[in-house]
């Protein structure tokens, strides 16, 4: 279908709307000196403002907020028991989000974390049923490299497309979440169901040596695998040339190129890292916490991850903070159903924290200047339309994809 | 295969069709003025229940249909102070409206789970079309809101592309600077289009609840907002490939329940033995392979992606 033709653009404006020659509007302008650790206030923003629309839907869905959040901190922060049931939430989340980080700090949005951890789980649980006669720890160690494996496999695709062919991994990585997903669904009813349960289908347990040791409480020891991930990335971003080319690649891809980076290489090693780190994610939830691969096994794990990486700024100790506060919510948001409350006031939290801290952070960065248009009746000159006045004027250049900072 | 079940699946085809493709129309309005919005299955799901509740109270189903779509743009209007008016992250912002619209939907909906729906929409034939053998049943004995999908697809293309609205709303989504500079409102556009497209998904999740499955559960939705998002690009964000993409994704979601019923051989494939599970994936492999052979494409044409997309404007910066 070949485009209509038209008049041309500067013709259309006689027809458009005139509600901004006669409402004052707000215009954000770029603040020249930002408060230090911005982005810490932002998030501590979004929480207060998120337990403060929370606190409103339970008071008006007929519960005690102050019963409700009481019991959230206490089961998630009050003591050994508490924090380790905690720190077991937020270990998947701190792998998941240092995996989104790793692409964001070259700009990239792998938002297929959750497919990657599904997939990651899947070869891990597909190598215990073939290799289920190895000891325990030669086991795991395997089932986390096959893990990897998994992640890398479902992202090598769209790394591969972005990186030779320009295809935006956002929709890829997207798409096959979903096709990861059905591909357990299927699993589960088919080629993998467990011959001995009867009633209902699901895949056969794993072998019991392959669970992860406990450390403490309730955590096992993919907390420290999680702990030693983000180091290293922090390391490896903010000490090595090889960071420093990955953040130049991403903040500024003609300098990078002309400094003879190759821009493909680091595109594909970003997402391919990004995708593996997802995949062990997925390999670490499955041996530390279930019995076997299910197709909810990673319950939104990946997705919250995005979350927790956008409001780190893909900084590695951001990424540590952030899925610990996500860890508590999520255990506070399971210990108040024996109150009669949904689990679901933790998923409505998290999303509140990441929309008041988006908020909260362009209202830090920017100042928000009340402009009265040209023409307005209280101005007594100005014909036409023209720039706000003290604005600047329009620039010609196509906006900047991370203007927000978020 | 007898007569009645090929015209079964037809008549779902169209459903599901519709269903996809009320979501995918206003993803695309979205799209075209330079918003991706990946809240589409919390929309849905926002719409699913409220105009659930709405048609419960009222006994009427008009009204939750009309309810739906307001509280869909309600929601997508989160989507529009945050990533328009404030210009944040379109990305992190659009996945907020889904993983907040899918729990809130799940907060309020808690006791609309048991409630049976009595006031939901019935099958209207249309007099004198629905007697024709075949298109009769599957094109003329369907539920309003598939007679009101093919109106308002015609209408979303008119506008698009026979009007100066239309014509400002894809400037905006190919170059928010080159609109401004000519004196439309970037604002004002791109939240509208994120406001209509809000509706159109709060409707489709309101014909979910108030017809396809006659009731509200956690989980409705299940990744048909995805396959809204998907069917954007398959249609190459335009109306009429759209509609296309949509009756194709369609036949895929009406064939998974019956796939394993048909008594059929295809060039010696047992029809019975494909897993539904497995044709489930269609539509998202099916996408990615035609963004890789838009970029093929590309190298002598011009993409069909809105240049803009994803891009944050605010006048004073570069």
């Amino acid at each position: 279908m070949t485009e209509p033709t038209h008049a041309p653009l500067h013709t259309v404006a006689r027809g458009r709307a005139r509600w901004h020659r006669i409402i004052v509007r707000p215009v954000l302008q770029r603040r020249a000196r930002v408060a230090p650790a911005a982005q810490a206030i932002a998030f501590v923003i979004g929480i207060v403002l998120a337990l403060i629309a929370g606190a409103m839907l339970l008071w008006g869905s007929g519960n005690d907020p102050a019963t409700v959040y009481q019991r959230m901190a206490e089961s998630s922060l009050g003591g050994f028991d508490a924090l380790s049931r905690t720190l077991l939430r937020a270990t998947p989340l701190a792998i998941a989000g240092l995996a989104v980080a790793v692409a964001g700090s070259m700009g990239l949005w792998n938002i297929g974390a959750e497919g990657q951890m599904m997939a990651g789980a899947t070869v891990a649980a597909g190598f215990a049923m073939v290799a289920g006669d190895l000891p325990g720890p030669v086991l795991i160690v395997l089932m986390l490299v096959a893990g990897a494996v998994g992640g890398v496999v479902l992202v090598v695709g769209p790394a591969l497309a972005r990186a030779y062919l320009g295809v935006s991994e956002i929709i890829t990585t997207l798409m096959l979440v979903e096709v990861a997903i059905r591909i357990v669904e299927w699993l589960k009813v088919g080629p993998w169901k467990d011959p001995e349960s009867f009633g209902f289908a699901q895949i056969s347990p794993l072998p019991d040596q392959a669970s992860l040791p406990g450390l403490f409480g309730q955590v096992h020891i993919g907390v420290l695998f999680a702990a030693a991930l983000l180091l290293a990335f922090w390391l490896a971003v903010s000490r090595t040339a090889w960071g420093y080319e990955l953040r130049m690649a991403g903040s500024s891809p003609a300098t990078a190129r002309y400094a003879g980076i190759s821009l493909q290489r680091k595109v594909l090693t970003a997402l391919l890292l990004s995708g593996g780190l997802a995949g062990l994610a997925g390999a670490i939830e499955l041996t530390g916490t279930a019995t076997r691969l299910e197709p909810g096994l990673s319950s939104g794990y990946g997705f919250a991850g995005i979350i927790v990486a956008a409001l780190a700024l893909m900084r590695p100790s951001g990424v540590a903070v952030v899925a610990f506060v996500f860890g508590a919510v999520l255990r506070g948001g399971q210990s108040i159903q024996t109150l009669g409350v949904t689990s679901s006031i933790a998923t409505i939290l998290q999303a509140m924290i990441l929309i008041g801290a988006l908020v909260a952070a362009v209202l830090l960065n920017y100042r928000v200047r009340w402009v009265r248009p040209v023409g307005h009746p209280s101005e007594k000159s100005a014909p036409q339309a023209g720039p706000a006045p003290g604005g600047a004027p329009p620039s010609e250049g196509s906006s900047h994809p991370e203007a927000s900072g978020v | 295969m007898s007569e009645d079940a090929v015209i079964g699946l037809l008549v779902a085809t169209v459903q599901f069709a519709t269903l996809v493709y009320l979501a995918g129309l206003g993803e695309l309005i979205a799209e075209r003025s330079g918003v991706l919005n990946l809240g589409v299955e919390g929309m849905m799901a926002m719409g699913a229940v409220t105009g659930f509740m709405a048609a419960i109270a009222t006994g009427r189903p008009w009204i939750g249909f009309a309810v739906a779509a307001l509280v869909g743009m309600a929601t997508a209007g989160v989507h529009a102070l945050v990533s328009v008016i404030m210009g944040a992250g379109q990305v992190v912002s659009g996945l907020a409206i889904t993983i907040g619209g899918l729990g809130f939907a799940a907060f309020i909906g808690q006791d609309a789970v048991r409630e049976r729906a009595d006031a939901v929409f019935t099958d209207q034939s249309i007099v004198g079309l629905s007697d024709i053998p075949w298109a009769g049943p599957i094109l003329f004995d369907q539920p309003p809101v598939v007679y009101l999908a093919g109106i308002l697809g015609i209408a979303a293309w008119f506008v698009l592309t026979r009007t100066r609205l239309g014509l400002a709303l894809r400037a905006v989504g190919e170059s928010a600077s080159t609109t401004d500079s000519v004196g439309h409102s970037v604002t004002m556009l791109r939240s509208s289009a994120v406001l209509v497209g809000g509706a159109f998904a709060g409707a489709a999740g309101a014909f979910l609840s108030l017809y396809m499955a006659a009731g509200w559960t956690e989980g409705l939705i299940a990744g048909r907002g995805w396959i809204a998002v998907a069917l954007v690009i398959f249609g190459a964000w335009r109306p009429g490939r759209l509609a296309a993409g949509s009756l194709l994704f369609g036949f895929t979601l009406a064939l998974q329940p019956r796939v394993q019923t048909f008594d059929l051989s295809i060039f010696g494939l047992e029809v019975n033995t494909i897993s539904p599970a497995l044709l489930g994936i269609l539509p998202f492999l099916l996408t990615v392979v035609v963004l890789i052979a838009i970029s093929f494409r590309a190298r002598h044409r011009p993409s069909p992606a809105p240049a803009a997309l994803t891009l944050p404007y605010r006048r004073e910066e570069r």
